[in-house]
This record gives structure tokens, C-alpha cells and sequence, in this order.
């Protein structure tokens, strides 16, 4: 799948970010590798992009984060949704869905191609 | 002498974009570092060129910095919100237990016309900075952090330091009032020893005043380069 467009990708960061926290508590790093393989490679950001997102959730009270020492012995920080941030997550999700089911309505029977 | 890493560096240099606020500057560099760390790790590659995969797919340090200036920002109002309220409930309080002091001891003071025209100002200068102080911090609280920082957050960020200042002022010349008053009253009973604690309670009045101008001016001090309209 090709790289979805930046502009388009940065303006669902926030939901892509909690959407990748809703498993479980995760530090940065985890949290890039769970949206990378989980969309397949399409959502292929600069890496450091998300560190800003996670500082800002977690200002919005959506996420809280602790640090931890990993197996390395590194210390490292760990974030977790919220119960404010499920709620965020679980709202965001039911619009996209509408959203979704709209486009995909407006798209059914066009007579355009994908391009390959 | 042994070069430093390339990790390293990059490290260093977003801590160093990052100055502006040094705890951030912190906490990042070690969020930075350790997952930098990790991707160089599972890169495949081996030593400095595992490294400058990791930062390369990092992006920009310059960039990334200004992403985090905008939360730091938003931080850093949100506070000083919060410290606006603080510092009026606290000259609130003093003002409070400076009326209890005075209610036990013995001397009766009349005010006087002048006092009495002190004390309406006091009264309304007091009020008005407090429904302005908490309007403000109402105002930065609701308001949801941009991932940069849009001409919308900047207008917010604009009104809210004027909400800010405008309590800041009221608290003054409250807290002003309050002294005019405490001369009057320390002039027409005489001073003595009781009066040191109304003095004290004064002077912590004109340290939360003090206080809440401090972070207004941080604020502003920070707030400036980015506030400021792009150059044409």
C-alpha cells in the first residue's frame, strides 16, 4: 500500500496515536512500530513527529505517562490512555466510522480506477 | 579524543533547540536518546551507520522542536492561568485575615470619606480581577492544543493574555487599595506592635501581585517570537 498523504495523515495523527495506545500502555518507539504494522506501512511517518503528539495528549489530559527501565536498563517513558482518552478514542472512532460510510457511499459505482 | 555519537548529538542538539524550556529539553532528550537507541538496534545495520538510519528516520530536530514549542506554550498559559486564580484567592485570603485581625483588636477606625471612596475601588478592583482571572483560565483551559501553532491558537493566546493582564491590573490596584487603606487605618489608631501582622499580610498581598506579574511576563518573554505576524 502506498504512503498515505501527509496532510491528510497529520490532520488524524491525534486519533492514530490513541488508536495505537488503546491495547495497552506503550512507550514511543512501540507505539511507531504498532502504526506502522498495523496499517500495513501505509501510515509511514517521520518518527519524531509523534513524540510531540504524545507530550500534547498527554497536556489534554488524554494520556498519562510514567517512566519505566526497560530490559536494556534504559529508562523510558511509558504512556497509557486515559479514561478521558478512551472516551476520546471511542468518540473519534463513531464519527470516522459515519465519515467512512459516507465516503464510501459517495465512491460506490464511480467509474474511475485506482491507480495501481 | 573520542567523537561523540551521532545519537548523542542529535540528542544534544534537540535538547539545545528545546532551551527554552529546560525541563522539556530534559524529558525529551532521554525519550529521544532511548528510542533512538532502540531503532539503531533493530535497524540491521551495524554501528555509526545504525545510528544515522535512526536519525534520518527521526526527521528534523529543528523541526520537531517547534512542534514541541507549541505544547510547551500551551503549557506554560495554562499555568499561568492557573497561577492568576491562585494569586487572587491568596490576596483573598490575606485580605480576609487581615479583617479578622483587625476585629480584635481593641482601636476602632472610621474611615472617612476618602476611605470610603478607597474602599468602593478596592471592593471593585478586587471583584473585577476575579471574574476576569477566572475567566481567563476558563478560557485557556477549554481551548484545545494545536499541533502547530495556527493563526487561531495565536488570536487565543493573544485574548487570553490580554483576560491576564487586565486581572493582573485589577489585582494592583486592589492590592494598592489595600494599602491605602491599611496607612489610613495604621495613621488615624496609631502604629504598635499589633499592626506587624496586618503589615505582613500586606506585604504577602503584594507578593502574589507580584507573583502573578513574573509569570505574565514569562509568558510574553516566550510568547513573543512566536506570536509575532510572519515577516512579509
Amino acid at each position: 500500500m502506498a504512503a498515505m498523504e501527509g496532510e491528510m495523515l497529520k490532520g488524524h495523527l491525534d486519533m492514530i496515536v490513541l488508536a495505537a495506545l488503546a491495547p495497552g500502555p506503550a512507550h514511543g518507539y512501540a507505539v511507531i512500530e504498532v502504526i506502522r504494522g498495523r496499517s500495513s506501512g501505509a501510515f509511514d511517518l517521520p518518527e519524531g513527529t509523534v513524540y510531540p503528539v504524545l507530550h500534547r495528549l498527554e497536556q489534554a489530559s488524554l494520556l498519562s505517562s510514567r517512566w519505566t527501565t526497560a530490559e536494556s536498563g534504559r529508562r523510558r517513558r511509558v504512556y497509557a490512555l486515559t479514561r478521558r482518552g478512551e472516551r476520546a478514542l471511542a468518540e473519534q472512532h463513531a464519527v470516522w466510522e459515519r465519515f467512512a460510510d459516507a465516503i464510501g457511499a459517495l465512491f460506490k459505482g464511480g467509474r474511475w480506477k485506482s491507480p495501481a | 579524543m573520542e567523537e561523540p555519537g551521532v545519537i548523542r548529538g542529535y540528542a544534544e542538539r534537540l535538547a539545545r533547540e528545546l532551551a527554552f524550556d529546560p525541563a522539556l529539553a530534559r524529558r525529551v532528550r532521554r525519550e529521544v536518546e532511548d528510542h533512538l537507541l532502540e531503532a539503531a538496534a533493530c535497524s540491521g545495520a551495524a554501528g555509526a551507520e545504525a545510528e544515522r538510519r535512526a536519525v534520518a528516520d527521526f526527521g528534523d530536530a529543528r523541526a520537531i522542536a517547534a512542534q514541541f514549542a507549541v505544547v510547551s506554550l500551551a503549557k506554560r498559559a495554562r499555568w499561568v492561568g492557573f497561577v492568576a486564580v491562585l494569586a487572587i484567592a491568596a490576596v483573598f485570603a490575606a485580605m480576609k485575615m487581615r479583617l479578622l485581625w483587625y476585629s480584635a483588636m481593641p482601636a476602632t477606625f472610621k474611615p472617612g470619606a476618602l476611605g470610603e471612596m478607597v474602599l468602593a475601588i478596592d471592593r471593585f478592583a478586587f471583584w473585577l480581577s476575579v471574574l476576569v482571572g477566572v475567566a481567563a483560565w476558563l478560557y485557556i483551559d477549554s481551548r484545545g492544543i494545536p499541533a502547530s501553532l495556527t493563526r487561531e491558537y495565536r488570536a487565543q493566546l493573544r485574548r487570553f493574555s490580554r483576560l491576564c493582564a487586565a486581572a493582573a491590573f485589577a489585582l494592583i490596584a486592589s492590592v494598592i487599595c489595600d494599602g491605602m487603606l491599611t496607612s489610613l487605618r495604621a495613621i488615624a489608631t496609631g502604629w504598635s506592635v499589633a499592626f506587624v501582622v496586618p503589615a505582613l499580610l500586606m506585604a504577602a498581598e503584594v507578593a502574589c501581585a507580584g507573583l502573578l506579574v513574573s509569570h505574565l511576563r514569562g509568558m510574553a518573554r516566550r510568547a513573543a517570537p512566536m506570536l509575532e505576524p510572519p515577516a512579509l
